[in-house]
């Protein structure tokens, strides 16, 4: 399978408006792709179901339990995430392809016990008044959800992004025709089409590392063994996770934000929309921050460590660096740029979209913000995703740790300042996480070579 | 040979610091130091034995002598471990010392060697010298390295210059951590300059107490021809970058590297010996000072020798002997092809090459080819190990083809027992041939001396020797004579009795 970086510049030595547009469309679509998808469909889902389920506090509350569960199954998920992607990507560079698929298995069905040991007793505590088949569908979507995840991470780990792409749609356009057709069975028959939709991504996901990946063993847990997996990189996943989600946990669980949707289960209505409209505003950036880092910077990053390591001199080596800093900051503006057309948009146009869409005004300074903290969440993303390639580990650690500790304490101080400051905690502290790492980028690609002769 | 214990003592008179020689290679050298020890037993010694890595010696070639009562060892190149990676700046000072070392060896006359860097403290842990984590892993260590690769080398290759670097210089520090462990001696004496001359260096300074150096071959010189034939020295100028008249960086800066070293020895040793006079020019021409030189030649044992003159048959039989390890530096190759030149005159001549293979395998192996392919491996015997006075009564001249010499014992044992000389015009060669100076000169020639790589003047020469009994009688009273009256083991120890005396005295009260 080839790399994404080799399809797009593929796309884009046609030279022409319409491949440099194919381009960022693939680059956009890919690398939101899953995130964006799940969001989409569960909006979908409950507009499907408004005419049909009654009351519409059903939807709401179909709503609230998938994005409870889609982000449960991150936050567990994010333990295994990077870390694992880092080992597979290991095993990939020694050529130890035969470990790949037994040890997914192992981690899947680590995944499973765990999951499914945690969600039960909670389904019993959380949904005091609900059926069991609820209950257990909530269950199984949750642990099919985590699986999800960690196929998903493996084949981004292998590049394939058009298989998870493929996948993901076939998954969410199944659940989206069952939801249709099971929409009189209330919650749990949407929650049946989630489920089974959620089966088949998931299922075909596997079918694409079985069949690309083949090995004579079944399952192994070689990547349990010591040394095997940076437990940096599990924090990592763990804090990033939690950082992502714990403004709206915070909103959802403080009692002037929130109110009850199911059983334990809250939701804010206040902030709960804008936040998921704000998401799908990150797209144009997320596309220019792939095309950018997996065309350009890859290139100039390879020819640096080439460099090092086949014997270039001093001053080509130099001159890479400077590229890869020169192409790392042009990035970084092109996010900035894209990202401040569409803030530019929400601003202008803000209002009109949320009117079309049938959503309160109310929202629209929450939204404006909104789009502005997305907007530097992709920035942070490029950060980190830079910090990735330069392998520093502890820089990504202190990164996301820095950047959940101040989501949750500044979302919290907002909602203590008054609705006017909602959705400035997540936008702030990503600022200040984007102001750090872009300082501790500066420092170490200004001491890139010593770092990479000297440090070893 | 049995596996010996290192005997170890809480402190030794004298100190000997040998680097690749006694007692795990066996040679010239480390004969001389075996001597040496024995020739002086009321002297308690030690020695320090630096190798580059420990697989690259087998067992002791020599059983110690009993008044050696100290033997350490240590491996500058085998993984030792390092310490921790530890980011720091580095101390500005010590790297400006570091800086004027540079100049004061490229400028050579101009500017002194820095004082602190004498000090064992610069490399251990001096507010303001220059410890092992900073040379690691320092950011000025960086930019010094980058600086110079910048403003001198020529390779393209970074990768190569960085790690050239750092192998190099990283036993400096290992030096400094021996030489701080050390146990009390009152007199240091190193058989090189090199690494072991580097640690003497240190030694004296540390302690006050007096070096010896003595030089058997010119260790800058030798290096610098291992260097020149080593393939582990990278060179990856690409074709068209490659002048193939011009040695490459890297050797270059080991050769200079080593230089520099030797430097720093001389500056420190009271006496410089060398074997013979133009190893003493030499000497001075790479710095040493010439009034704390002096040449001390070997000597053995005449007893051991004078009477094998006796078991020699009356006429020399035709069989010429080289002795010394089989390795690219004694030429065996020009050795086998004057034997190919050789047998068209002498039908029954023989050529003897009696030492080990092992050193050099490679090369051992392209000897044999070599004499396969002249068609004179019938006549050319490997003979392996043998004892020289076994192998003496039997040969009627010794030849030495070596592109490098110092003062060859096997030359002196064999003019002992009687047997003339065919030698290559390298170190002493030629001293010991034509003599030196008038009363050695008019003792008359004990053979002769050829051009190194020169089969045909090889074979010339021994021809002329084989050929005419009364030649071959007048070398050889010429070769007895004259290892009789300057080459004497006596002569020799007396010399450095007197040296060592003086060294020990002031620490003697």
């Amino acid at each position: 399978m080839a790399g994404i970086g080799f399809e797009l510049r593929k796309l884009l030595r046609r030279d022409t408006f319409s491949g440099l547009m194919m381009a960022y469309a693939y680059a956009g679509v890919i690398s939101s792709g899953p995130w964006v998808l799940s969001i989409v469909a569960v909006l979908i889902i409950g507009i499907f179901s408004v005419p049909v389920v009654i009351p519409p506090d059903l939807v709401r509350q179909f709503q609230t339990i998938l994005t409870t569960i889609i982000a449960a199954s991150l936050i567990l998920s994010g333990l295994v995430q990077l870390s694992f992607t880092r080992y597979c990507a290991d095993r990939i560079f020694k050529k130890e392809h035969g470990l790949l698929l037994p040890n997914l298995n192992g981690l899947l069905l680590l995944v499973t016990v765990v999951a499914a040991a945690l969600a039960i007793p909670l389904v019993i505590v959380v949904f005091p008044g609900s059926s069991l088949i609820l209950r257990l569908l909530i269950v199984a979507c949750f642990v099919t959800v985590c699986n999800v995840w960690i196929g998903t991470i493996l084949l981004s780990g292998l590049k394939a992004y058009k298989a998870i792409l493929v996948n993901f749609l076939l998954g969410y356009g199944i659940a989206l025709v069952l939801a249709w057709g099971l929409r009189h069975w209330d919650l749990e028959g949407l929650l049946l089409a989630f489920l089974v939709g959620q089966f088949v991504l998931f299922k075909g996901m596997l079918y694409v590392v079985f069949k690309g990946y083949p090995s004579r063993h079944f399952i192994q847990f070689d990547f349990l063994r010591a040394g095997r997996m940076y437990l940096s990189l599990v924090f990592t996943g763990f804090f990033y996770n939690i950082g992502i989600w714990i403004d709206k946990i915070v909103f959802w669980y403080h009692p002037w934000t929130s109110e009850p949707v199911i059983g334990l289960l809250r939701g804010s209505p206040i902030y709960d929309l804008p936040v998921f409209i704000a998401y799908l505003a990150i797209i144009p950036g997320m596309a220019v921050f792939l095309m950018r880092i997996e065309t350009d910077f890859v290139e100039y990053y390879d020819r640096f460590y080439d460099a090092v390591r086949e014997g270039g001199s001093l001053g080509y080596i130099h001159e890479m660096k400077d590229e890869m800093v020169r192409i790392t900051r042009e990035g970084i503006y092109d996010i900035m740029k894209i990202q401040g057309v569409v803030i530019l948009l929400v601003v202008v146009a803000g209002g009109t979209l949320l009117q079309w869409a049938g959503i309160s005004r109310i929202h629209l300074p929450l939204l404006q913000i909104q789009v502005v903290a997305t907007g530097f969440q992709v920035v942070f993303l490029g950060l980190l995703n830079v910090f990735f390639y330069l392998d520093r580990r502890n820089r990504v650690l202190l990164l996301t740790g820095l950047f959940m500790t101040l989501n949750g304490l500044l979302s919290w101080l907002s909602i203590q300042l008054g609705p006017f400051f909602y959705g400035y905690g997540f936008a702030v502290s990503l600022v200040i996480a984007v102001s750090v790492g872009m300082v501790l980028l500066d420092r170490d690609l200004d001491r890139l070579e010593y770092e990479t002769f000297m440090l070893q | 040979m049995a596996k010996v214990k290192f005997p170890k003592a809480s402190q030794v008179d004298i100190m000997l610091l040998l680097e690749g020689t006694f007692p795990y290679v066996s040679g010239g050298v480390s004969s001389w130091v075996n001597q040496i020890v024995r020739g002086f037993p009321q002297w308690r010694f030690g020695a320090v034995f630096l190798g580059s890595q420990r697989e690259d010696y087998e067992e002791f070639k020599y059983d110690l002598p009993d008044n050696l009562v100290h033997l350490e060892e240590h491996y500058l190149h085998g993984g030792q471990p390092k310490p921790v990676v530890t980011p720091c700046q580095g101390n500005p000072e010590g790297f400006d010392a570091i800086r004027r070392l540079h100049e004061w060896f490229l400028n050579h006359q101009q500017g002194i060697l820095p004082e602190e860097m004498k000090s064992l403290a610069f490399y251990r842990d001096s507010p303001h010298g220059v410890d092992f984590i900073q040379f690691l892993h320092g950011e000025r260590s960086w930019d010094f390295i980058a600086e110079k690769y910048r403003s001198r080398c020529t390779d393209p290759s970074f990768v190569d210059y960085f790690w050239t670097v750092r192998n190099m210089h990283t036993p400096v520090w290992q030096l400094a951590e021996i030489a701080a462990n050390l146990i009390p001696a009152r007199l240091y004496h190193t058989v090189s300059t090199g690494y072991a001359g580097f640690l003497g260096a240190l030694l004296h300074h540390a302690t006050g107490r007096t070096l010896l150096l003595s030089e058997h071959g010119i260790y800058t010189k030798e290096r610098r021809i291992d260097i020149l034939h080593n393939e582990w020295i990278l060179d990856r100028r690409n074709p068209l970058q490659k002048d193939l008249t011009e040695v490459s960086y890297y050797r270059e800066l080991w050769i200079r590297f080593f230089e520099t070293l030797g430097r720093f020895c001389y500056d420190a040793a009271g006496t410089t010996i060398s074997l013979f006079e133009g190893a003493r020019q030499r000497e001075i021409a790479d710095g040493a000072p010439p009034e704390r030189t002096r040449v001390i030649p070997n000597g053995i044992d005449l007893s051991r020798f004078s009477p094998l003159r006796r078991q020699r048959p009356a006429v020399p039989p035709p069989i010429i002997a080289l002795l010394g390890r089989v390795v690219p530096i004694k030429d065996v190759k020009t050795f086998i092809r004057s034997l190919r030149i050789l047998s068209s005159h002498i039908p029954d001549v023989q050529g003897w090459i009696v030492g080990p293979t092992d050193e050099a395998p490679h090369y051992a192996e392209e000897c044999r080819r070599l004499a396969e392919s002249l068609a004179v491996a019938d006549r050319i015997f490997f003979k392996g190990f043998m004892d020289p006075r076994e192998l003496f009564p039997q040969i009627g001249l010794l030849a030495l083809t070596s592109i490098s010499e110092g003062l060859p014992l096997v030359a002196l044992e064999g003019y002992a027992a009687g047997i003339p000389l065919v030698a290559t015009d390298v170190g002493s060669c030629r001293q010991l041939v034509e003599g030196v100076g008038e009363e050695d000169e008019a003792l008359g020639h004990a053979g002769a001396v050829v051009p190194i790589n020169n089969p045909q003047a090889v074979a010339e020469a021994c021809l002329t020797l084989l050929s005419d009994q009364d030649v071959w009688q007048k070398a050889q009273a010429a070769a007895v004579a004259r290892v009789e009256r300057f080459y004497t083991q006596k002569r020799m120890f007396a010399e450095y009795r007197q040296l060592y005396e003086e060294g020990l005295a002031p620490w003697q009260a």
